[in-house]
């Protein structure tokens, strides 16, 4: 069978939708600079990490099918350490790991039209040595990347990403502390999910406090003072609990 | 492939591990080794002291070699031998048990942690065997789970002994070894002793191996290194500790 050009965009555009349905009711991911180093959150099912350390100072977050997740946190995991050991650790940045080792090999996967496409949206965060530095990457299912500054978010829908920034903008002009950033983002996360699900005035609160019925918030920081080489650590839970709903 | 295998994950790579070809006929040329390395239990885990100097042949090759390395944030390795392979070994187990935690969402457990230096040990052995490429580890661990620090030494092939209170390798370690037994039995066991009096006893046993070995540095001019393994982790002897207790032991 003749394929054609039409043929193809038809294809990728059928792939699209694909992954966006797949995506549109996907948990929001944050990502926060704050005085401590870097802040991921997200609410996740019971069972299912969404958030993992891939180096010293590297993290990733995302949304999408958790074989999907696995596979490019593997891929960058790999790549991080392969290329750690062959150079040194400081060689390892999130440049190299999202758009040199994740992106191209992304690209091609989405615009074979054999493939199944990946369902998934990723935040990589790096931490640096003061906030100005901290960078994240925002990685979409179709090879194509962003770089933030401050802060840095992955949504199921456009409209969603655009609200969640439209919340961190003003807030991430100075430079909070962790408390401040961590309910920040609880915020920010509340009010992507509303959008994604068209959920009209929302009381934030309320949106989390639902989520939280089914769900875990899931949250990990980068630290920016450590004696340890592997800065990442998920929060505890009593430093997540006080910023709960049910604490309020 | 073997899940978590950084080793694989290499070959995958197109990187060698050990770099160095085996094979290679044995060459007079010297190469750069790291003398003694001393590990001592103290009551809230293991002490490592090491001197400064690395030889080649008999010429003093540097008198700043750092022989004690982190292996991770609570595993400490003392090196003696050849430098070159030692120092690759451990960017080796560095990454290796990094990449396992983060591939796998666990952590290596001591035990694979201690079977992976084995490994290590015997894929550098023929090197070893050509005369250029051995070298003897001491791997002091906080163990969470019994909640004490312990002390693991190896043979070059990499055979795997845990030690109750005391390990040393290098050139001046064989002479020393009597003085750690008449420490134990004299002032009691290392692993009951508060750290400053543990690390007078490694510094001052790190003086005669100096006395007795030229390959080994001792305490002056240059300042040992010295490290500790504790639940907290791995902290660095302050500078001004060592300088104290420099002046304190070395007899005029």
């Amino acid at each position: 069978m003749a394929f054609t050009p039409y043929d193809w965009q038809q294809t990728l555009r059928q792939k699209a939708d694909y992954v966006e349905d797949r995506l549109r009711e996907g948990s929001p991911v944050v990502g926060l600079s704050c005085r401590e180093g870097v802040l991921l959150v997200t609410v996740r099912r019971a069972q299912q990490q969404k958030i993992f350390e891939i180096y010293d100072r590297l993290a990733f977050a995302g949304l999408g099918n958790q074989s999907d997740l696995e596979t490019l946190r593997q891929l960058a995991v790999d790549f991080a350490h392969a290329e750690g050991f062959a150079r040194s650790p400081q060689d390892v940045s999130i440049q190299r790991v999202v758009g040199v080792a994740l992106s191209p090999a992304m690209k091609r996967s989405f615009s074979d039209p054999l493939r199944l496409p990946l369902v998934v949206r990723g935040l990589f965060a790096q931490l640096g040595d003061s906030p100005e530095k901290d960078l994240f990457y925002m990685l979409n299912y179709d090879g194509e990347f962003s770089l933030g500054y401050r802060f840095g978010v992955a949504a199921g829908t456009e409209g969603a990403r655009a609200a969640m920034e439209r919340v961190l903008q003003e807030f991430s002009q100075k430079l909070p502390t962790r408390e401040a950033a961590f309910e920040k983002a609880l915020e920010t996360w509340a009010v992507g999910r509303c959008e994604a699900l068209e959920i009209k005035e929302p009381q934030w609160r309320a949106v989390l406090a639902e989520a939280l019925q089914e769900g875990v918030v899931e949250a990990a920081l980068l630290e920016r003072e450590s004696r340890r080489d592997r800065r990442f650590r998920f929060l505890r839970e009593q430093e997540i609990k006080p910023f709960l709903p049910s604490a309020l | 492939m073997s899940y978590g295998n950084f080793a694989q994950l290499l070959e995958a790579h197109g990187l060698r591990f050990p770099p160095w070809e085996a094979g290679v006929p044995p060459s007079p040329a010297h190469a750069v080794e790291g003398t003694t390395v001393i590990a001592v239990k103290f009551h809230k885990g293991v002490l490592n002291v090491a001197d400064r100097r690395a030889t080649a042949g008999n010429a003093i090759f540097s008198e700043e070699a750092e022989k004690i390395l982190k292996l991770d944030d609570e595993t400490l390795i003392a090196i003696a031998g050849s430098y070159a392979a030692a120092f690759e070994a451990v960017r080796f187990l560095q990454h290796s048990f990094k990449y396992y935690a983060r591939s796998q969402l666990q952590e290596l457990s001591l035990e694979g942690k201690l079977s992976e230096v084995s490994r290590v040990l015997s894929r550098a052995l023929p090197g070893a065997l050509q005369g250029i490429g051995g070298f003897l580890p001491i791997v002091s661990a906080f163990d969470r789970e019994k909640n004490e620090g312990r002390i693991f030494f190896y043979d070059v092939m990499g055979a795997r002994f845990e030690s109750r209170e005391f390990g040393a390798a290098g050139s001046g370690a064989e002479r020393i070894r009597g003085a750690f037994e008449y420490i134990v039995r004299t002032k009691g066991p290392f692993h009951k002793m508060k750290l400053e009096d543990a690390l007078a006893e490694a510094l001052l046993l790190l003086e005669i191996a100096a006395s007795l070995d030229t390959a080994t540095g001792g305490l002056r001019p240059h300042l040992p290194l010295a490290k500790t393994v504790t639940a907290d982790g791995v902290t660095d002897i302050p500078e001004e500790t060592l300088r104290a207790l420099q002046r304190a032991l070395v007899r005029e």
